[in-house]
């Protein structure tokens, strides 16, 4: 197996935003197991980082968090994305897309 | 919310805990998918740790995030000042020292305008919209006015005990339009208190409690007031010692349809003569209506009276109005020149000691250059170095502040033993209060970011490389610009400039508008007053005790004399009496004497005579005259003034005598023309408002006893009061002088020092950045006044440049100041006719300045070439 790749400035505001659309609301945990699984262990994540970027998505209105108790009884933290999260995702998805297209052009040579 | 949970709170605690239990949870979260997974509990402890990384890095990564830092940095950047300070408590001791003067100075300001200006007056209750009609009016005209009024005359004179007290005739609407309720009884009812009914009188509750005890039993028993039994009826509520209370606060209250023996002032029938307008009025206005609306409305008011007696000004207007809210009455446009003035004064104040701190601190930064240096390259925004700075400023002017505020109020505090004759109500009037502390809190925190912003600035420019390489000791002159401290000190000195000479100004002009010569010898004089309205003589009774006081011969006095006005200090009256000569109009002051008025005073007579017993029955239509050489000047020329008439109205005057008796009016600097006529019987038989000046020359020492006991050989009733030398008596016309000099010499002084020290400072840190510099001069043969001339000639262009900008604003202040107000004009002509202030001043100034370059310059020769050129 290859190693892992390092996460691109940026983009794990973006795999975080997409996560919680995809499943609802989630703790810290979920959404970076599910990264995780959905990369297929791809990329390389230390999961404490995840933090930073849900403070920083917190503070751009793009996600709200509310406490709630996690499936083994647990005190936790739980994120959903809001109005202006959605919106900027698709954005921000848009974007990344048109860049994927023109690096792949470029590199195809 | 507990005080622990808020500063949790705001210190963000709360959220550090919360994010560990967050993480507590996602570790727990993962141990157990791990443990599903059959690992052994240890290992799945271990993979989950590793899989989640650091916990510090993942926390610091949450607090970047969180980004702008709360009460938590904010206490940490306090710390750090304290340490600091602890590390050098001489310059933090300078700057609370330098702040604490700055904002006692500033208090006193404030102090002064909160109690004149913003302050209602003592004890009224409510004092929205209450105003005053500058001149008196007649009852009936008061009766007319529209709205919620009350009328009064005050303060007015009784005697009680033998003891001078004062008091208001008030209008039953008095106390119920100042919202003022009684502490104990009643007020005055229009129906209990009719014409003819019994004296009735209100007390004031500090004339209640100082003279009766507090007698709680007080009401219905009775007072003797001029004489006359009168009922109390009730007891005003605390400090209510009368509307518009300066100068003489009211201890006691009567109404207006009292008896004219207990109050002579309602003599001939006042209350339904339209020619008597001694009645002020007060008015509450309807809520939103302004000042100047008033005017016009109470103007239109006025003009609708049939018959009354009041004159137009030169702007048409009828009455004006001024606000009676406070201590006393102010028009608008005083109260903003004053507030102005003020404004000024405290801004420069405090500019002056930002400037001058932001040096000392920049001078320090020069110092601290490298830690801040070391501290931006480990990667501390400036942001954060420059909240940083700006709290330890902070912290060091609220800590002046606090200090300067305690200082007023300690003087406060000691204030009543330093002038224990003023009332204690108005004195109180002046006390530090909330409004003070927010007035100090906030100019001590607009002085810590003045001081502090700039510097703070400046030092965290990023320079880094240069920083770190050199020890800020910067070589050479073409590095060295002309920086931000040299312009602090450029403004230092202009502003203590503009202090200095405006104080001057303000103190000298009074000065010299108030020390005038008295143009006689005041030793062996004293002065008293009479009032025997009071006492209880009737006017033919008054009449035939005058008359009789200059002839009859009284133990220990030499001669004895009177005047209707007290004619030494303030009393002056201004050429303000339209008299004719031969048709042509002239101004002169006049003043009502009795016989041997001169010879009193030891004032030579130059020709003819002065009055004598038999001018008391002269002929009201033909009164002898006595003129000064000043009037015998302006109304005869060369002619001789002997015989000849000058006509006042209806009546004439004949020139009896001339007299060198030229004293400059107060606030003028040259004499007026004045005419002197004797006090007739009639004339002595009417009551003047505040009694009848009686001056007496006596070889002994002469004590209030001894002089009662001398006067009851004419009547036993007479109560003279207000015994002082005549030296006492001039001395208090300087009063006004001194309590200006004391109040405004400690600003200009202050603003002196501070600019020398500012500039002292810079030079010894010229001379310190220069060492290099001067160490190679040396080495080439330079001679020490060479190297002298070198540093001061830096400071001396920071000394003239800021001189003149200095100058030049005084020139502007002063000019809007003379155009603002006319006494202020004449009192800053003086001061600016004045060599010694003009002149002598800014010399002073500048020498000193220079004086303060030249000591730390001095130092540049002490250095030793060899030791300097191997610095670093």
């Amino acid at each position: 197996m290859s190693a892992k790749l390092d996460l691109l400035q940026g983009t794990l505001d973006l795999l975080v935003l997409q996560t919680l659309v995809s499943m609802g609301p989630l703790h810290g945990y979920g959404i970076a197991r599910r990264i995780e699984q959905q990369s297929g262990d791809q990329v390389l994540l230390n999961q404490g980082t995840i933090y930073a970027a849900l403070v920083r998505l917190q503070h751009r209105g793009w996600i709200t968090a509310e406490w709630g108790t996690s499936g083994n009884n647990r005190r936790a933290k739980y994120y959903s994305i809001t109005r202006d999260g959605r919106k900027q995702l698709a954005e921000e998805t848009s974007n990344w897309q048109r860049l994927a297209a023109v690096i792949e052009r470029v590199l195809a040579k | 919310m507990t005080l622990r949970e808020l500063l949790s709170r705001l210190t963000r605690r709360h959220l550090d805990r919360d994010f560990e239990d967050e993480i507590a949870t996602h570790l727990e979260l993962a141990e157990s998918e791990n443990l599903q997974r059959g690992m052994d509990p240890a290992e799945a402890r271990r993979r989950a740790a590793i899989k989640f990384g650091s916990v510090t890095s993942a926390k610091e990564g949450v607090w970047t995030q969180r980004g702008l830092p709360g009460f938590g940095s904010f206490l940490q950047d306090l710390k750090y000042s304290l340490r600091g300070m602890r590390k050098s408590p001489g310059f933090a001791a300078v700057t609370v020292l330098t702040l604490a003067i700055c904002i006692s100075l500033c208090s006193v300001i404030f102090c002064t305008l909160n109690g004149t200006f913003l302050r209602p007056a003592p004890g009224v209750a409510d004092p929205t919209g209450l105003v005053t009609l500058q001149s008196p009016v007649a009852y009936p005209h008061f009766e007319q006015y529209r709205g919620d009024k009350a009328a009064f005359i005050g303060p007015v004179p009784f005697t009680v005990d033998k003891a001078r007290i004062f008091g208001h005739l008030v209008s039953s609407e008095y106390f119920s339009l100042l919202g003022v309720e009684p502490l104990l009884g009643r007020f005055f009812d229009a129906t209990l208190d009719l014409p003819g009914a019994a004296p009735t009188v209100v007390l004031s509750e500090v004339y209640w409690r100082t003279h009766l005890h507090s007698d709680p039993g007080v009401v219905g028993s009775s007072l003797r007031l001029n004489g006359i039994q009168a009922t109390i009826v009730g007891v005003a509520p605390k400090d209510f010692i009368g509307i518009l209370p300066m100068p003489h606060p009211a201890e006691i209250f009567v109404p207006v349809t009292a008896d004219p023996r207990v109050a002579p002032e309602l003599a001939d029938d006042a209350l339904h003569r339209t020619t008597q307008p001694v009645f002020r009025v007060l008015f509450r206005l309807p809520s939103g209506e302004s000042l100047s609306a008033a005017e016009a409305r109470l103007d239109a008011e006025t003009r609708g009276f049939p018959d009354n007696l009041t004159h137009k000004d030169e702007k048409g207007r009828l009455v004006h109005v001024s606000s009676a809210a406070h201590l006393a009455p102010v028009t608008p446009a005083l109260n903003a020149m004053i507030v102005m003035f003020y404004t000024m004064l405290v801004a420069l104040i405090l500019t002056l000691t930002c400037a001058n701190l932001a040096g000392l601190i920049l001078a320090r930064g020069r110092a601290r250059a490298r830690e801040i240096a070391v501290r931006l390259s480990i990667g501390a925004s400036r942001l954060r170095l420059i909240r940083q700075l700006l709290t330890e400023s902070l912290l060091l002017a609220v800590l002046g502040g606090a200090a300067g505020f305690l200082a007023i109020w300690g003087f406060f505090k000691i204030l009543p033993k330093l002038a224990p004759s003023a009332d204690p109500v108005i004195q109180r009037q002046f006390f530090p209060d909330f409004h003070l502390a927010l007035f100090a809190f906030l100019i001590s925190t607009a002085a810590g970011v003045g001081f502090g912003l700039m510097p703070a600035l400046a030092i965290t420019r990023p320079d880094l490389a240069t920083a770190l390489k050199t020890s800020m000791r910067t070589g050479f002159g073409i590095h060295r610009r002309f920086g931000l401290r040299n312009l602090f000190v450029v403004y230092q000195v202009a502003v203590a400039m503009i202090l200095v000479l405006l104080m001057g100004f303000l103190t000298l002009g009074i000065r010299y508008g108030t020390n005038r010569d008295p143009c006689f010898d005041p030793t062996p004089l004293y002065v008293f007053s009479l009032d025997p309205g009071t006492d209880g003589l009737t006017s033919q009774e008054s009449a035939a005790m005058f008359a009789g006081l200059t002839r009859r011969s009284l133990s220990g006095i030499d001669r004895i004399t009177f005047s209707d006005q007290a004619v030494f200090s303030f009393g002056d009256s201004f050429p303000n009496t339209a008299v004719t000569v031969h048709d042509a109009v002239k101004q002169v002051a006049m003043q009502m004497i009795g016989p041997g008025f001169f010879a009193t005073l030891g004032v030579p007579i130059l020709r003819g005579t002065e009055f004598t017993d038999r001018d008391l029955h002269s002929d009201p239509a033909l009164l002898p005259a006595v003129i000064n050489m000043t009037a015998a000047r302006e109304l005869f020329g060369d002619a001789d003034p002997l015989g000849r008439r000058i006509r006042q109205d209806d009546r004439d005057f004949q020139v009896i005598g001339v007299v060198h008796f030229d004293r400059p009016v107060i606030f003028k600097n040259e004499p007026a023309a004045t005419v002197f006529l004797p006090m007739t019987m009639q004339d002595l038989g009417r009551r003047p408002r505040q009694g009848t000046t009686i001056i007496v020359r006596s070889g002994t020492h002469l004590d209030e006893a001894s002089l009662r006991n001398s006067l009851a050989a004419i009547d036993a009733r007479l109560n003279p009061f207000d015994l002082r030398t005549m030296q006492a008596d001039l001395a208090e016309q300087e009063r006004l002088g001194q309590i200006v000099a004391a109040f405004y010499l400690p600003i200009g002084g202050f603003g002196l020092i501070l600019a020398c020290l500012g500039l002292a400072g810079v030079t010894a840190q010229a001379v310190e950045q220069r060492r290099k510099e001067i160490g190679i001069r040396m080495a080439l043969g330079a001679r020490r006044e060479q190297l002298l001339g070198l540093v001061m000639h830096e400071g001396a262009i920071m000394v003239t440049t800021g001189a003149a900008f200095g100058l030049v604003c005084v020139y502007g202040i002063a000019r809007a100041m003379s155009a603002a107000y006319a006494p202020l004009a004449q009192a800053i002509a003086w001061g600016g006719s004045n060599p010694m202030l003009t002149v002598g001043v800014p010399a002073l100034l500048v020498s000193l300045a220079l004086v303060a370059c030249y000591v730390p310059a001095r130092r540049s020769a002490t250095i030793d070439p060899l030791i300097a050129l191997r610095e670093d």
